[in-house]
């Protein structure tokens, strides 16, 4: 098979998962096993595609030309094929996960759930490898009504006033700021395509490249830049499997992916051209990071504690990509790699607990660790990583923030990225810890015959994954490093 | 009888619709009065989309007229043909006079709109407002529909009035009624006057805020069919006659920055208040004639632009409009109900109006890959190139009221449950309004692949500039 002919597949294959699951909804057994079998397909198609780029090959697909000079395209480039061998991986791992939250907590309509969770996946593969910035901005628009319906899944009141929040902020915003950054864009170059270098670069002025830089950072509001977040913090009502999918795999690392696009493939060198409004932003995400982290030291609710706590994670991929540096797009790069697989595994243990014991508030974690041990030590694991603890994934994105800021002469942005690991700490760490070191509660479990292998094996399996950077790190250096090399 | 349509296929365009009344009226039975209607506008559509084809000019640089007349006929004929599924809505008895005046409105803005003077325009509009007047009237389906038409009567008296106060200034500043006379106005602030006079009246039957008291009470009362010929072949007549109006006099030098800046100021205007109005609205039939108030300001900001560019971007999001409202009102049709609670869970219960909601209210805010899309960003890309800012900027502000409006009819249809249990609706003629909808779905798809319609407005803008097409 060509590795264009995967690409294709690659993208159709999350449109095929959600009408299959749909189609086979009943019984719940075969539905489960489309469900699992498409993600697994979809995670190998991703892993032929990443070889694919990393021996050099290219592909370029387009469907439709909507516009003079214009395509709606995908093609391969290095960040895209990562992110997709990420989201696609953990988006296996979670679909397995899914499958045993909507038994165990006997979620209404699985099968619409699933399939939307399969819409959203396929939406943001799109972004991943679109190919210029129109077909980023249809990716995005798809990927927001794809995963306005999980929000609102549970259809209450809450639910619809937070898929309320969630449409108006991140729809309101692309129109608004991202449609008319795309435009300027193509008023000033001619063209959308994204190019190693920036499309922009030697081609716009001072002033232009900050406005444009300002629009594309608020307008690309699933970064979930300040005050742009509202969509996130908005969420942690919805379901477990929504949780996941909007907070760790497909939509706020999808913001952070589309905004590093943006930043290396639009901007490029034209990024010290904009400089001062770089600069502004930078503090900005890093006062965010910071706050984001407190504020979740604040809540009691562990999903809204993991909401904040991904926010702040999620700015340091904005963060990042402002450094305006070779290392810093490298730093943002491992950054939603990390985020994504502690995210995914923080976000899948509390759905674990959620489902077997029904408890969502921090203080009744405590002890739960000795009675569900290899949930809480996945839980464990993943925090350790969200803190940027060695050797797990966030130690090494953290350490070339750090890099990147010295480089640059941003000191104070490196010691912010440290003040927001020590709040991370204060919020995650306890909890890990009074999970093991208190005493187990006599009534841990609403189902007497406790979690089941869907429920655990999953939250294991993707801690692991935290690990796997460790070992990758010096590898992907040289795969991404096409992304800041200009041809 | 061909070779005299061949020789001048846009006289048959006009006469078609008003032969077609005459014969539907005369004849007694309801089906088969609605069946010699569609015929008679589906022929008329045929011969307007082949002269159109065939690049046969109705008069000398009028692009807009040659881009919407066959629009119009088609819109005409997709209308009639979900219409039989709306008959049922009104007295066997009554539906012959009904389907006659849906085909005068047809007829109406046809002849308005490929007149070559200013007289044949005003009797056109005149002739459509009237049937529109009566048709509403006669399709009740709640108290309140004659109070609808009497306001259209009494607010269409208002603006045939200034009409033809205003025309009375062309005439006398171009010493002639030809409205291809405007190139030589003697008296170019006397023929601003008028023009400006001439697209207030032109406005107020467009549904253009501030100026449609009309709008609300009309749309909110009448039943299908009126308001689908009124809400998609009347208001996009209306605003294809501005168009035309407006080319005419971007193409005179002396008048184009007079009418453009009134243009701009109606434009911006309708947009604002249209789009509060929609936002507000509790009935579908309502918030679509608010919403096309505050997309047809986007037309308007188009032509006030008055380069070939701008005129391309509102042939385009004309078009665009038309598709959305045709979704719109025909999925209201199929609901017997155009109240917004009527949508509740209407992606269940009738999947096929659910989906033409849902595709009309993303065109409507300019989704991508929607005709709507299409439209907008032909609009922003022509008022960045003018370096009209304000004007990419209110635009991008209709777009995110639309996000509101139009989503709040998604939420609707998809992710509400009915308040009663609905009854299954029996009626085998129900599945008209299938083809009406999917003819509105493909029209928004062209937006994936919009070649044809990008170079249909270019062809008609060049040649409202005189250029060659």
């Amino acid at each position: 098979m060509s590795v264009g002919l995967a690409l294709l597949a690659l993208l159709a294959t999350p449109l095929a998962h959600a009408f299959a699951v749909l189609a086979f909804s009943r019984p719940p057994g075969l539905r489960d096993f489309v469900n699992i079998g498409f993600a697994l397909a979809a995670a190998v198609l991703a892993i032929f595609v990443l070889n694919g780029v990393a021996a050099g090959e290219s592909a370029r697909i387009v469907l439709a030309r909507p516009l003079p000079n214009v395509d709606l395209g995908f093609s391969l480039e290095p960040l895209g094929a990562l992110s997709a061998v990420v989201v696609t991986g953990l988006g296996f791992i979670h679909a397995v996960h899914a499958v045993g939250v909507v038994r165990a907590a006997q979620e209404k309509a699985p099968a619409r759930l699933m399939a939307f969770m399969a819409l959203a996946m396929a939406a943001a593969l799109a972004v991943a490898f679109s190919a210029n910035l129109f077909s980023l901005f249809i990716a995005y628009q798809a990927l927001i009504l794809a995963a306005f319906p999980l929000v609102a899944h549970r259809g209450d009141e809450e639910a619809r006033a937070a898929g309320r929040t969630f449409l108006a902020t991140l729809l309101a915003s692309s129109i608004v700021l991202l449609l008319p950054a795309m435009i300027g864009v193509y008023a000033l170059a001619g063209a959308l395509d994204f190019q190693a270098g920036g499309v922009l670069a030697g081609r716009v002025g001072v002033v232009g490249a900050n406005v444009l830089l300002v629009l594309f950072v608020f307008g690309l509001a699933m970064a979930a830049m300040p005050p742009m977040h509202r969509w996130l913090t908005a969420t942690t009502r919805a379901p477990y499997p929504t949780l996941v999918t909007v907070q760790a795999l497909a939509v706020l690392p999808t913001g952070g992916l589309a905004l590093l696009k943006v930043l290396a493939y639009v901007f490029g060198a034209a990024l010290t051209t904009a400089r001062a409004s770089a600069i502004a932003l930078l503090a900005l995400a890093c006062i965010g990071m910071c706050v984001a982290a407190a504020i979740a030291l604040s809540r009691q609710d562990v999903r809204e504690r993991l909401a904040y706590s991904c926010m702040a994670q999620g700015l340091a991929v904005v963060m990042g990509g402002l450094l305006a540096l070779p290392a810093g797009l490298f730093a943002a790069a491992l950054q939603i790699v990390a985020t994504s697989c502690a995210a995914t595994t923080l976000l899948m243990a509390s759905g674990t607990v959620n489902a077997i014991t029904g408890r969502t508030s921090v203080a009744d974690f405590a002890g739960l660790g000795r009675v569900m041990p290899w949930t809480f030590a996945g839980f464990a694991l993943a925090s350790a990583s969200m803190i940027g603890m060695p050797p797990f994934a966030g130690a090494w994105s953290r350490l070339w923030l750090i890099t990147a800021s010295a480089s640059s002469d941003l000191v104070w942005a490196g010691a912010l990225v440290g003040v927001a690991a020590v709040l991370t700490f204060a919020h995650l760490g306890p909890l890990a810890a009074s999970a093991f070191a208190e005493r187990a509660p006599a009534d841990a479990f609403k189902r007497p015959d406790g979690a089941s292998i869907l429920l655990v094996a999953p939250v294991i399996l993707s801690a692991a994954a935290t690990l796997w950077v460790l070992v990758v790190a010096d590898p992907l250096a040289s795969f991404l490093s096409p992304v800041w090399t200009p041809p | 009888m061909i070779g005299w349509l061949a020789a001048h296929p846009w006289q048959g365009v006009i006469v078609a619709p008003f032969l077609g009344a005459a014969v539907a009226m005369a004849i007694p039975h309801a089906r088969l009065s609605w069946a010699a209607a569609l015929l008679a506008l589906i022929g008329a559509a045929f011969i307007a989309a082949d002269a159109s084809l065939r690049s046969v000019a109705p008069h000398p640089a009028d692009g807009a007229s040659m881009f919407s007349a066959p629009l119009l006929a088609v819109l005409a004929a997709l209308c009639a043909f979900a219409g039989g599924g709306a008959l049922r809505e009104m007295r066997a008895s009554v539906a012959p006079f009904a389907m006659a005046l849906a085909l005068c409105i047809a007829g109406g803005w046809t002849f308005a709109l490929l007149s070559a003077d200013w007289i044949g325009l005003a009797l056109g509009v005149e002739t459509a407002w009237l049937a529109s007047a009566a048709l509403v009237a006669l399709a009740e389906v709640k108290r309140g529909a004659l109070n609808g038409a009497l306001r259209m009567l009494a607010s269409g008296g208002v603006a045939a009035a200034l009409m033809l106060v205003g025309i009375g200034f062309v005439a006398r500043a171009t010493s002639s009624t030809e409205i291809a006379a405007l190139l030589n106005a003697d008296n170019a602030a006397l023929c601003i006057a008028g023009l400006v006079v001439v697209l207030i009246a032109l406005a107020l039957k467009a549904g253009l805020a501030p100026l449609h008291v009309w709008a609300g009470a009309a749309f909110g009362s009448t039943g299908a069919l009126a308001s689908m010929f009124l809400g998609v072949v009347g208001l996009t007549g209306a605003l294809a006659l501005m168009v035309r109006v407006g080319a005419a006099a971007a193409a005179a030098p002396q008048l184009a920055t007079g009418v453009e800046a009134m243009l701009a100021a109606l434009g911006a205007a309708s947009i604002l208040i249209g789009s509060v109005q929609a936002m507000g609205a509790a009935n579908v039939r309502r918030l679509a004639a608010y919403a096309f108030a505050s997309q047809a300001g986007c037309v308007l900001l188009s032509v006030s632009l008055g380069s070939p560019a701008g005129f391309a971007a509102a042939l385009v999001q004309m078009f665009a409009l038309a598709a959305a409202m045709l979704a719109l009102l025909g999925a209201t049709a199929a609901t017997r109900d155009a109240s917004l609670q009527a949508l509740d869970g209407l992606g269940r219960r009738h999947p096929v109006a659910g989906v033409a909601v849902t595709v009309g209210a993303l065109s409507l805010m300019g989704a991508p890959l929607t005709i709507g899309f299409l439209g907008r960003w032909r609009l922003i890309e022509a008022a960045v190139g003018a370096g009209w800012w304000w004007v990419a900027g209110i635009a991008l502000l209709a777009s995110l009221a639309a996000v509101f409006y139009g989503g709040r009819l998604i939420e609707r249809v998809y992710f509400r449950r009915a308040a009663s249990v609905a009854t299954l609706d029996k009626d085998p003629w129900r599945v008209l309004i299938a083809p009406t909808l999917a003819a509105a779905i493909f029209a928004i798809g062209l937006g994936v692949e919009p070649s044809v319609l990008l170079e249909a407005s270019a062809r008609a803008a060049a040649h409202m500039f005189g250029g060659a097409p």
